[in-house]
């Protein structure tokens, strides 16, 4: 299946009204007498419209055109029901699907709220680990907090693909972890190949994440609010439940936003540690493009996905409007 | 007691991100190819290696496109950011809008996009088409480094610069440019480790003929990895961290403590 | 309608020198909204004009327009018989003191305020030279190998100096430079500021929104508010003299009544009549009437123009502020000597210090 594409003459009249844009901005620059610093701004203004806008606007066009390029709502359908087209198909033959057995494809909706449980599980445990790590870490008697800091970055700077991989050896049902029960007389444990492994995968990858935005906050919070909270007569676990979690919240939001975001579209992970058998929204959607080879629909997954990011993340920026716990990442 | 236990649990934590990448390194000097069974050090993985001409191939792309990737995006970024900084209310919020898009959206939703795009345009996908990409979400993250030492600035500094007889130009290189001196070297070097370790956006963006490292260890995934890649890895790892050092040396040799 | 051309009669003291820079019909927009309004102006050579007035007035743009720095909507900007009006700021003979210096931090004090010199590919021997001088003329020589972020604000704000007047702009340009010093500090440069100007002969233009100091240094005052130019004159000039009730509040201390100036050299005000200076209202005209509290002199309950009760007193130092309550409005009053709250007192004012104002219109008065 192929879908509509640009007449192949398109490109050199791209590049064409590129050359014709620069040297307008040249013109311009000569004409006024001097370069105006919002001019700085052009290559890159042309850049973005090139790379994020037109391919922003690629993602809807296809997603709301069939095959031959005309409007359609079919892919948005197919993704409520998976064998919409099928089904359609055996309706123009004159066939009822549901006397033949064939109901609603449940697939890709399945895989979406699978991907967003998923994600949502991934979030929770990565808060729950990782607030204590950075309440410790931000503790001004432990003194090592900058240390763990980059302890923290150095492992991100091997592949991830490999790190991923590296958990194989020591999941397999021949791995590592199961070799030392073995030698110790306890049973082999089946611990590849299912959500969980996908689950402790995702939370190894995005960890950080969560522990970065966390610390920060709790770093740069003045000690002068908690000293006041105590010599008002606040016992420590009130102090921290009344003053020092609710002043952490924005580096809470901003650690969810960062591991909720990248975990619903996680599309490697599930394969190597999952084993296929457990398919998230991010591997849906390559397997639509790539393997159908089926560009509406799989742009349509897309921009469900978007809006579903944006949509949270519109959520998120409501409980920290200014976006504090950013800046490190 | 209680520091005891902070201490066990940060222990624990850094042993769960350690462990994995302590095994990787141990299975690249074992002489079998189990990944599970220990059959003797050696260092036949490394030669190996150097052998093989897929993963050096990789390697030349990988390293190639990083650093050209953090160039040009760093000019452009720098560039961009000191434009934007200079625009009047409502151009700037859209260009930061803008420049927030592909930070925000999910990495295969970019990489989708843009293989939409060569795919509209019917561009072959490749080396270059991968470079391309890779500037595209780089420029973002050099226009954040860049924008808060542009903040910090004095606002004047460049008109300052003008009223003393720089032309626009000289104004940049000698005046905004030693400022945002630091925000640039950070940025620069934030593009070339995302580009580095970049596999999502690459994977949409280049075709199985040009791969990088991370498209490579991907088609080989499904295969079982070989060790040396494993050993390619621990190489890269043990590189980065002692250019790491190295920087951080430098960086505090040109800043003596202020005592 | 403000008038804009004003007219500068009482200004006698520069008379002589020729006119170097000249604002014609100046006028700014920015997005629709106008922060200049037909502003017409001109400096003198060696003179040193303060333009005055509150946030907002239009005072900083006419400053950054002569600098080059906006360009504007409408008018020309002459400077020594030519029109710069789009000339680009580095292309000018005028340098800037700016808000908060903008000292380049990268740089030390020597390389700073040599920054200029060095575009100018001056020679090195020539620029260490220059640079000395403008240290010891700031009296911070030694201090050039410091880095600038060493410095305290009162030393930053030399350099600041320094850095434009080593390059011997024609017209040195000031905006706010004291705002961020402490009081008695900004008192110290005041002066030091004036003997410099005097000393090296260049035209400064200043702009500041504390009248005291427009008053302390200027040779004249430009007065502005909501972009238009209200008062042009010389210190004292536009504090006895001020056009109308802004400009009097806004240099001094005032009490503003309204009043009835029933003929020339006659006005009407809370019941009674004074004599005064002013001509030319007309008959039964509606005027403001303005009268500075050190100008009520206190007499006798029944010597009096009219008769008041002191209802506050506050000790100011070199006088007592007192509020008294005469005539249905409540006066401040600056005496030297006190009279007891609940007192009552006769009030009295020699027709030379009551100036007669038109009223103002709203349309100014925006």
């Amino acid at each position: 299946m192929t879908s509509f594409q640009a007449p192949a003459w398109s490109v050199p009249v791209l590049i064409a009204a590129f050359v014709i844009f620069i040297g307008l901005v040249i013109f311009y620059v000569i004409k006024s007498r001097g370069i105006r610093r919002p001019l700085f701004a052009m290559p890159y203004t042309a850049w973005v419209a090139l790379f994020t806008v037109i391919p922003c606007l690629l993602i809807a066009y296809y997603a709301f055109t069939d095959a031959a390029g005309r409007f359609t709502l079919d892919n948005f359908k197919s993704f409520w029901d998976s064998d919409y087209e099928m089904n359609r198909e055996l309706i123009e033959m004159g066939m009822d699907p549901a006397e033949l057995g064939f109901g609603r494809g449940t697939v890709n909706v399945d895989t979406l709220v699978y991907s967003l449980w998923m994600a949502l599980l991934c979030t929770v445990i990565c808060l729950a680990l990782g607030y204590p790590a950075a309440y410790i870490m931000a503790d001004r008697e432990f003194r090592l907090g900058a240390t763990i800091v980059v302890l923290f970055i150095i492992p991100m700077w091997m592949n991830f693909l490999l790190r991923t991989i590296a958990w194989m050896s020591l999941l397999e049902d021949n791995g590592l972890i199961n070799n030392f029960l073995a030698s110790i007389g306890l049973p082999r444990l089946r611990l590849m190949y299912n959500s969980g492994a996908v689950l402790m995968g995702m939370i190894y990858n995005y960890l950080p994440f969560m522990v970065f935005p966390i610390y920060n906050v709790l770093n740069k919070m003045d000690l002068k609010y908690s000293e006041a909270a105590m010599d008002l007569g606040a016992s420590p676990i009130k102090t921290f439940l009344k003053v020092t979690l609710p002043l952490s919240l924005p580096g809470v939001v901003s650690g969810i936003t960062m591991v909720f975001m990248p975990s619903v579209t996680t599309f490697f992970i599930p394969r190597v540690l999952g084993g296929g058998n457990t398919e998230m929204f991010g591997d849906l959607i390559e397997r639509t493009f790539l393997t159908a080879n089926n560009w509406n629909v799989g742009s349509a997954l897309s921009l469900i996905m978007m809006v579903l990011i944006l949509l949270s993340l519109g959520l998120l920026r409501k409980v920290d409007p200014e976006g504090e716990g950013e800046g490190m990442l | 007691m209680k520091k005891f236990l902070q201490r066990f649990y940060i222990i624990l934590i850094l042993l769960f991100l350690y462990v994995p990448i302590l095994v990787l390194i141990v299975q690249s000097f074992n002489a079998g190819k189990s990944r599970a069974k220990w059959e003797g050090l050696s260092f036949v993985w490394y030669e190996e290696l150097f052998k093989s001409s897929a993963i050096m191939d990789a390697l030349k792309v990988t390293v190639t496109i990083a650093l050209l990737a953090a160039v040009i995006s760093t000019v452009l970024g720098t560039l961009a950011a000191i434009g934007i900084y200079a625009m009047k209310k409502r151009p700037q919020a859209l260009m930061m809008t803008l420049t927030n898009i592909p930070m925000t959206m999910p990495d295969i939703v970019t990489g989708i996009s843009l293989m939409l795009l060569y795919l509209f345009f019917r561009v072959d996908r490749g080396y270059w088409t991968m470079l391309l990409a890779h500037i595209t979400f780089d420029i973002p993250y050099v226009i954040l480094s860049v924008m808060p030492k542009l903040k910090q600035m004095n606002k004047f500094s460049y008109e300052a610069a003008l009223d003393l007889g720089c032309t626009p130009g000289q104004a940049l290189r000698k005046v905004i440019l030693p400022a945002v001196k630091p925000g640039v070297v950070t940025g620069a070097m934030l593009a070339f480790t995302l580009s580095l370790d970049d596999f999502t956006i690459s994977y949409f963006t280049t075709s199985p003929l040009v791969q990088n490292l991370s498209t490579l260890i991907y088609s080989q995934a499904r295969k079982g990895i070989k060790p040396t890649l494993n050993a390619l890895s621990a190489l890269m790892f043990i590189t980065l961290l002692v250019l790491l050092l190295i920087v951080n040396r430098r960086t505090a040799d040109n800043h003596p403590v202020k005592s | 309608m403000a008038d804009n051309n004003v007219s500068r009669a009482e200004y006698v003291s520069m008379e002589e020198q020729p006119r170097l820079i000249t604002l014609n019909n100046i006028s700014k927009e920015y997005d629709g909204v106008t922060v200049l309004d037909h502003i017409n102006l001109y400096i003198r050579k060696k003179e040193f004009v303060t333009l005055l007035g509150p946030s907002g007035c239009g005072k900083t743009t006419t400053l950054r327009i002569i600098g080059g720095f906006e360009t504007p909507t409408e008018g020309t900007v002459i400077f020594d018989g030519q029109d710069i009006t789009n000339l680009p700021a580095y292309k000018r003979r005028v340098n800037t003191v700016f808000q908060k210096y903008a000292l380049f931090p990268h740089l030390n004090v020597a390389d700073n305020i040599a920054f200029g010199l060095k575009l100018k590919k001056t020679p090195k021997d020539e620029i260490a030279r220059k640079v000395d001088r403008m240290l010891e003329l700031v009296n911070l020589s030694g201090y050039g190998k410091r880095s600038v972020e060493s410095l305290s604000g009162g030393q930053q704000q030399r350099i600041a100096i320094a850095r434009a007047l080593v390059n011997e702009p024609e017209v040195l340009l000031l905006d706010e430079p004291l705002g961020a010093l402490d009081l008695k500090l900004r008192k110290e440069m005041q002066l030091e500021l004036k003997s410099m100007q005097q000393r090296l002969g260049i035209t400064f233009l200043y702009v500041t929104h504390d009248q005291e100091e427009a008053l302390t240094m200027s040779d004249t005052i430009v007065v502005m508010r909501g972009g238009r130019i209200l008062q042009i004159g010389t210190p004292k000039g536009i504090y006895d003299e001020p056009k109308n009730a802004f400009v009097a509040n806004f240099i001094g201390e005032s009490n503003i009544v309204p009043g009835v100036m029933l003929k020339d050299e006659l006005v009407e005000f809370c019941g009674a009549r004074f004599a005064c200076v002013d001509e030319g209202f007309g008959e039964n005209a509606e005027v403001d009437v303005v009268i500075r509290p050190e100008d009520i002199v206190l007499v006798g309950e029944d010597v009096g123009h009219l008769t008041g009760v002191v209802r506050s007193v506050l000790f100011k130092g070199v006088h007592y502020e007192m509020m008294i309550e005469a005539g249905g409005i409540l006066w401040k009053v600056h005496s030297t000597t006190m009279e007891p709250e609940g007192s009552r007192v006769g009030l009295s004012v020699v027709p030379f210090n009551i100036h007669i104002m038109h009223k103002m219109e709203e349309a100014n008065a925006k």
